[in-house]
Order: structure tokens, then sequence, then C-alpha cells
């Protein structure tokens, strides 16, 4: 019945066309952020855009991780919920991390700044695949109780990033086992 | 919890909104323009009953957590909870072109490794307690504005170190929003030994890299004694330290 253990994760993108406020909030604050730490690598100014600057040096691509750090707290207001995504009974679903992505931006242009977040779930227990709808349920493969489920249907920005097979006959001693 | 229970509690204030402004909605309400002290003129809207529907006044700035006008890494505590030998860091920045006179409304940005060698924010670093992630944390980081007499201080932790490193502070230093100087210091290594030594550090033990052999204090020896800050204290007191940022404008 169990097909495996997998992570889900939902790409947000956002940039100079994002309405919410929280969107523009990760906007505004990541971008005025990008204007100071891109210096470090472009120091004479001679790139204008993200992807020149990773093209000249490498070590640009820190700008993912040390961006990251001026939305953090936008993110903690999400509460652990993915603000778009959400199952068929319009419940968010609930992400274990958020991952910030710088895309591209331009030092001279803000309404270039496009960043995206990734929202990964916690380990979640893929029952079954209908069509394009997964059944899931965040229980553990192995208990016995009646578990919770949910449905998500597979949509553009939404992904499988982790997958394990679930062998049913380990499941099965699993539970021979348990006392 | 208390600041989500807070905004539950708006949000559940802010969606009966409507349905008030609704019941008190007449038809013999009159429009009044009030004054204001900034260039928008607001209205307030009265109503025969003698209750007065409040003002609309956009939102503002999307808040941060604690309901802060400024990013929260702007703060002097970094501390955010990491414990350690306290380090109270007041850092002068002054114009070398300038008759090394003080440098105010400097962004004078730091971060550090904990008291076990790991930084907040990344994932999967290799160290004393083995692989650690801390994506999404932000401890032992922040930056600050220098006053107007050039000082930038911070509250935080003496830092513990990782493999192949000696044990040092990152900054980095904006006027006007332009990077100016990105650095690292670091400390006499006769009281590094005797903190790294001190209870909480002491599953780590003594830096086995000196400034001297690291690979980017050890360049130059010039460059070493410009880099080290200068320390009072002890392991029990907790320590302070200054450092003077040179910048030359």
């Amino acid at each position: 019945m169990y097909k495996a253990k997998i992570k889900l994760v939902y790409k947000q993108v956002i940039d100079a066309s994002s309405e919410t406020s929280f969107e523009k909030a990760i906007i505004h604050a990541s971008y005025q952020e990008f204007l100071l730490k891109s210096q470090a690598y472009n120091a004479e100014g001679k790139f204008k855009t993200f992807s020149r600057m990773k093209a000249n040096d490498g070590r640009a691509n820190s700008l993912h991780y040390k961006l990251s750090f001026s939305v953090l707290h936008f993110i903690e207001q999400l509460d652990n919920k993915i603000p778009v995504i959400k199952d068929n009974l319009g419940n968010k679903l609930s992400f274990d991390t958020a991952a910030f992505e710088l895309i591209e931006s331009h030092i001279e242009d803000s309404s270039l700044h496009k960043v995206a977040i990734n929202y990964q779930t916690e380990t979640l227990t893929l029952i079954d695949f209908m069509g394009d709808y997964l059944l899931l349920t965040s229980a553990d493969a192995k208990s016995n109780e009646p578990s919770e489920t949910f449905v998500v249907k597979m949509q553009p920005g939404l992904s499988i990033m982790n997958y394990q097979e679930i062998n049913q006959f380990a499941i099965n001693n699993l539970q021979l086992e348990t006392p | 919890m208390e600041r989500k229970n807070f905004l539950r509690t708006f949000a559940l204030v802010a969606a009966t909104g409507p349905m008030i402004i609704d019941g008190c909605k007449k038809d013999s309400a009159t429009k009044s323009t009030t004054s204001t002290t900034g260039t928008t003129t607001s209205t307030t809207t009265s109503a025969s009953s003698g209750c007065v529907v409040t003002p609309t006044e956009t939102e503002g700035p999307y808040p941060y957590v604690g309901g802060e006008a400024t990013n929260p890494l702007n703060r002097v505590d970094v501390t955010d909870g990491q414990t350690g030998v306290p380090l109270s860091i007041t850092f002068l920045v002054v114009n070398t072109n300038d008759n090394c006179n003080v440098v105010s409304d400097a962004r004078v940005d730091i971060w550090h490794c904990n008291k076990d060698g790991y930084y907040s924010g990344y994932a999967n670093q290799p160290g004393l307690l083995g692989s650690k992630s801390y994506v999404g944390e932000t401890w032992l980081r922040g930056y600050e504005l220098s006053d107007s007499n050039g000082a930038a201080k911070f509250t935080t932790i003496y830092p513990g170190w990782y493999g192949g490193r000696a044990t040092h502070i990152h900054i980095e230093v904006y006027v006007n929003s332009v990077m100016k100087k990105t650095s690292q210091v670091t400390f006499l290594e006769t009281i590094s030994d005797v903190v790294h030594v001190s209870t909480l550090y002491a599953a780590h033990g003594v830096n086995p890299v000196r400034n001297a052999s690291d690979s980017v204090f050890g360049d130059s020896a010039t460059d070493l004694a410009n880099e080290i800050m200068t320390l009072v204290g002890s392991v029990s007191a907790g320590y302070a330290g200054t450092y003077t940022i040179g910048l030359a404008l």
C-alpha cells in the first residue's frame, strides 16, 4: 500500500510583477541587500547582472546565502505554511525548511530582480498516485493506526525532491515486531 | 508564540473590521477633511450617532517579525541564544584620509562562528559535532551603523573555531551604501587559548591553527598586527574588545 517516503518542494518565484505584501517585502529587502553584498564580487561595478557576476567569479554564488539573511524574518512570519500551494481541501501545506535563491538581478534596474523561495516539506509518506494527484500522510508508514491523509495535485512549481521506496516486506516485519 | 497569538488576534480583528464599518454606515454620515502632519490628507467620516469610522491609512512597510521598523539584523546583541564567554565589541570607524577623523553612519556587518565552530545560515557544515545545518537561523550575525563618535557596538560571544582556520570575526563596512572594506579580525592567541579551554569550549580545546600560519592572517605579519582586536577582561567576567576600522575614504 505504501509506496515511498518523499519530500515535496514548491518553488515560489517572486519578481517585480508579484503582488502580495509578502512578495513585495521579499523583493524589496533582497534587492537592497543585493546592491550591498554584490559589491564583493563586482568592486568596479563592471557587471550589471548577477549572471555576469557569476560568470566572472564563481564566488558570487554566495549571494544566494548572503541575501537569505535579509528575508528570513519575513519567511518566519509564514509560520511554516507555504503561502501559495494548497491541498485539495484548500489547506496550506506545511514546510520544514525554506531555501532562498537569487535567480537574476541587475544593479541598475530593480525590475529585473527575480528570486525564488524553495519550500521543502518534512518527510511524507506517499500512499498512492491517482492520476495527477498524490495521496499522502504525515504519519509514519509503519504505524498500525489509521492515518490522516491529504491529497495534493501535482502542478507547476511543485516537485518531489526526495524519494525512498518503501519495501512492503520490511513494513510487515516492522509491524510484526511492534509489541 | 506571543507574536503569533498577536497576529492571529490581529487577523480576527481585521476580518471583522468591514462588518463594523458597514454597521456604522449611515446615510446622514458627513465627510470631513482633517489636517495631518504629513503631506497626505486623511478623511474622517462622522456618523449621526457620534461614532467615528477610523480613517484608513496605508499599511506601511511589511512589518518585521517583532513589529520592528528596521531589519532585525540591525542589532547590537547578535548572541541570539548562543552560549559562550561574553564579548562586547566596539568598532571605531575612522577615515585615514581625513586625519583619522571618525566616520558616522557607516554600516558595519559582522558574523562569526559559535563556540563549536558552526555558522548560522549554512547547511551541511562538518565539524566538532558532526555535520550540522543551521539554515534559517541568524545567530552571531548583525549590523550596526556607527554613531556620531564613529562607534559601532556589538554584544556577542567569543568565537570558537573550525578546522583549518584561525579564530576570527568577519567584518564588512559600507559607507553611503558603498562597500569600503571586507576583512577579518582575530585575537591574541594567549587569550583565545584560555577561552578555548574554558568550560563551554573545552570539548574543542585550543585551536591548532595559529594566526601566523593561518591562510588568511598568515600572509603578512604587518597585516596580522593590524588585524588583532584589543581585549580586556577574563573568562569569568567576559571580554571587552576594541578595534579601529581604518577606511581610506
